[in-house]
């Protein structure tokens, strides 16, 4: 289970993310809860590998949504870049994201106790 | 293009669609507006869309995500905005895309939130006003248009005709108003839903050509419409391309229209009045079955105007005695010399404002709306106070004719108060002649000669007026009452044109003779009229050739050198 200490220690701006949800902490933590799973990133990087970009700017464009949402700043920091690369139509070499958005989830993840 | 009306309850708490494929992204939006909403969530564009169609009349607003699978957001805003149905339900789109917000709006979102998602109160707030302003145009929708033609109203129109006229003050612009031909009987004859398919093809009609030409319409009320359009002048050969439009429109065949046009407005003037000249070139096409178009005549509504003046002041203009009669001798031209023998009152009208106003513009005025009859009898008397002046202080008899009014001879105190003129200014009748037009004997002819009997039984002597003018019958003539016959002045002017016009004079004055009338010929104004009238025996002479009409002062020299020795009274 999540908590507002391990969100911030993960560097997640849990003010702004209350604020959205109204000040209620329990809904955001239930929120962030159902976002801390590796599925949509690893369908992303999927998605790069097998060069289906179009597809892969639209999980990365919903990842950014999420993660902007929910403020979890350390993964929209990383998850927006791949996005405009992406919507640029740009062959870049996106490993070097994807494990790092990838690595960031995982600690989160770890934060969480899962 | 229709639009539907969409009336919402004051306290009813709203219905608002979220649709985002992001449950996340739903969840936080539903919760910032789950206590001021009633909030419903779309997963995809299909979700949303057969949501729609199934609540539509209880959604308020949608608040709608753009990448999307299926159906994405601007797939679904070009199915809501190509539909009458829908178009009116606000969308907001949800984006983190500049681009995409631009885009939107101009697909017809009305506002957009950024994503992350700002400050709730704000979302609150947006959505709340989205919701408001749409509300508002719904209502004003509602009472803006005509409900069976979506035409404006006629207060829109004024409205926006008046903004026209504030934003583009330098168009030309023209008010046409545009009448169905007896509507009455196109309701009578095939029912009111075929009026209402006629009314509704005009409107159609007069839309496809007001998007081509910048301009408004309204439908007034029945089958009256307005239209306020930019200043053309090619409405004779868009006229007939309008009611062709017209026919397709309302699927009916040989329909009969009437426009009339007031063209380059003077915006001086108010929509009223602007109307009102449109109006009456309408209604100058009124008499005619067939469709037709007619301009309104600017030098008409200045004549109109005029005229209007003219009559308001009326009253003011006798009590400050404007009027002043003049005389226009008659001369006897039986014997060698002709004799200055009478001469007939004429009004003049010195307005402080118009100067010298011509009798041909007042009379007419006068006569419509029964002035007349006081100006008549403002000469009657002036005239005798004036024949009473000659006699009494030049010491000659100058019988003068004065022109009374069909009106006046159907006055029952015509009689007595031409008699009491005739005693107050101590003249015999014979000495004020009664000029009476002959239209006015074949309007009424038995009782105008029963009247007219009993003021020569009083002494007066008639002069049958514009003789030739009126439709007198030959078998009417001889029975006639009148002793002196007045030939109309338009013989007299062509009489020298061609040898038909000289007979037709002979021919009255052969009348004349059966009749055994003396005969005056009045408008002479050349020698060879005067000779060709001598040869033929007139009597008399009236015109320009011996005298204008003059005031009474300038008359005096004539009166003392050529009247007869008979009229000199010794003093």
């Amino acid at each position: 289970m999540i908590t507002m200490d391990a969100l911030k220690a993960f560097g997640a701006n849990t003010d702004e993310g209350l604020k959205r949800c109204m000040g209620k902490e329990s809904f955001y933590l239930m929120l962030v809860g159902s976002a801390l799973n590796c599925d949509q990133i690893n369908k992303l990087i999927d998605q790069i590998k097998s060069e289906n970009y179009g597809d892969a700017f639209e999980t990365a464009h919903a990842l950014k949504g999420i993660y902007a949402n929910l403020s979890l700043t350390p993964l929209s920091e990383i998850v927006s870049p791949i996005t405009e690369h992406l919507r640029a139509n740009e062959v870049i070499d996106y490993i070097p994201l994807t494990d790092e958005l990838l690595a960031r989830m995982k600690k989160l993840m770890e934060l969480a106790g899962m | 293009m229709e639009t539907v009306t969409r009336i919402e309850n004051e306290n009813r708490k709203r219905h608002v669609l979220v649709v985002d494929d992001e449950i996340i992204n739903r969840m936080i939006l539903g919760n910032i507006l789950q206590s001021e909403f009633d909030v419903f969530y779309a997963s995809d564009g299909e979700e949303a869309w057969a949501f729609i169609q199934r609540e539509y009349d209880h959604l308020s607003i949608i608040l709608l995500d753009l990448l999307m699978p299926k159906i994405d957001g601007f797939e679904l805003l070009k199915r809501l905005n190509g539909s009458k149905k829908y178009k009116s339900i606000p969308v907001i789109v949800l984006t983190s895309e500049k681009d995409a917000e631009i885009k939107s709006l101009q697909m017809g979102a009305v506002d957009f939130i950024p994503k992350p998602y700002e400050m709730p109160e704000v979302i609150c707030a947006r959505v709340k006003r989205s919701i408001k302003l749409a509300e508002e145009n719904s209502l004003l929708n509602a009472v803006k248009n005509d409900s069976l033609t979506k035409l404006y109203n006629k207060e829109f129109f004024y409205q926006y005709a008046l903004d026209q006229d504030r934003f583009h003050a330098d168009q030309e612009m023209d008010m046409l108003v545009l009448n169905v031909n007896r509507f009455h009987i196109v309701n009578e004859l095939y029912g009111h839903k075929t009026g209402d398919d006629l009314l509704r093809g005009i409107a159609e009609s007069l839309r496809f050509f007001l998007r081509k030409n910048s301009g408004l319409a309204c439908r007034c009320y029945s089958d009256t419409f307005y239209v306020y359009i930019a200043h053309r002048s090619d409405y004779d050969t868009l006229f007939p391309r309008f009611l062709a439009e017209v026919e397709k429109n309302s699927g009916l065949k040989d329909i009969s229209i009437r426009i009339g046009v007031y063209e380059n407005c003077d915006k001086q003037l108010t929509l009223d009045q602007r109307i009102d000249r449109a109006a009456r070139a309408c209604s100058s096409c009124r008499k005619t079955y067939k469709s037709s178009i007619a301009m309104f005549d600017n030098a008409q509504i200045e004549k109109d105007l005029l005229g209007e003046k003219l009559i308001h002041e009326s009253e003011r203009a006798l009590r400050e005695k404007q009027f002043q009669v003049h005389y226009q001798p008659k001369f006897n031209i039986e014997g060698e010399v002709p004799v200055f023998s009478s001469a007939e009152a004429l009004i003049r009208w010195n307005h402080p404002e118009f100067g010298r106003i011509s009798p041909g513009v007042f009379i007419p005025l006068f006569e419509e709306n029964g002035l007349i009859q006081k100006l008549d009898n403002y000469v009657w008397n002036e005239a005798a106070r004036q024949v009473n002046q000659w006699k009494k202080e030049l010491g000659v008899r100058l019988p003068v004719s004065v022109n009374v009014s069909r009106v006046d001879m159907f006055d029952p105190k015509l009689e007595e108060e031409l008699l009491g003129i005739i005693e107050r200014n101590e003249l015999s009748p014979d000495e004020l002649l009664l000029e009476i037009t002959e239209s006015a004997y074949s309007d009424n002819s038995s009782a105008l000669i029963e009247i007219v009997n009993k003021l020569r039984s009083d002494g007066f002597r008639i002069e049958m007026d514009d003789f030739g003018s009126g439709y007198s019958s030959l078998n009417m003539l001889s029975s006639m009452p009148i002793d002196i016959l007045k030939l109309d002045m338009g013989f007299i002017r062509k009489m020298c044109d061609n040898e038909k016009n000289k007979q037709m004079v002979e021919i009255m004055m052969e009348i004349a003779k059966v009749l055994d009338v003396p005969v005056i010929a009045e408008g002479v104004e050349t020698a060879e009229q005067y000779g060709a009238l001598k040869d033929m025996g007139c009597n008399v002479i009236q015109g320009y050739y011996f005298s204008k009409p003059l005031p009474p002062e300038e008359l005096e020299e004539m009166l003392l050198t050529r009247t007869a020795p008979a009229s000199r009274i010794n003093l």
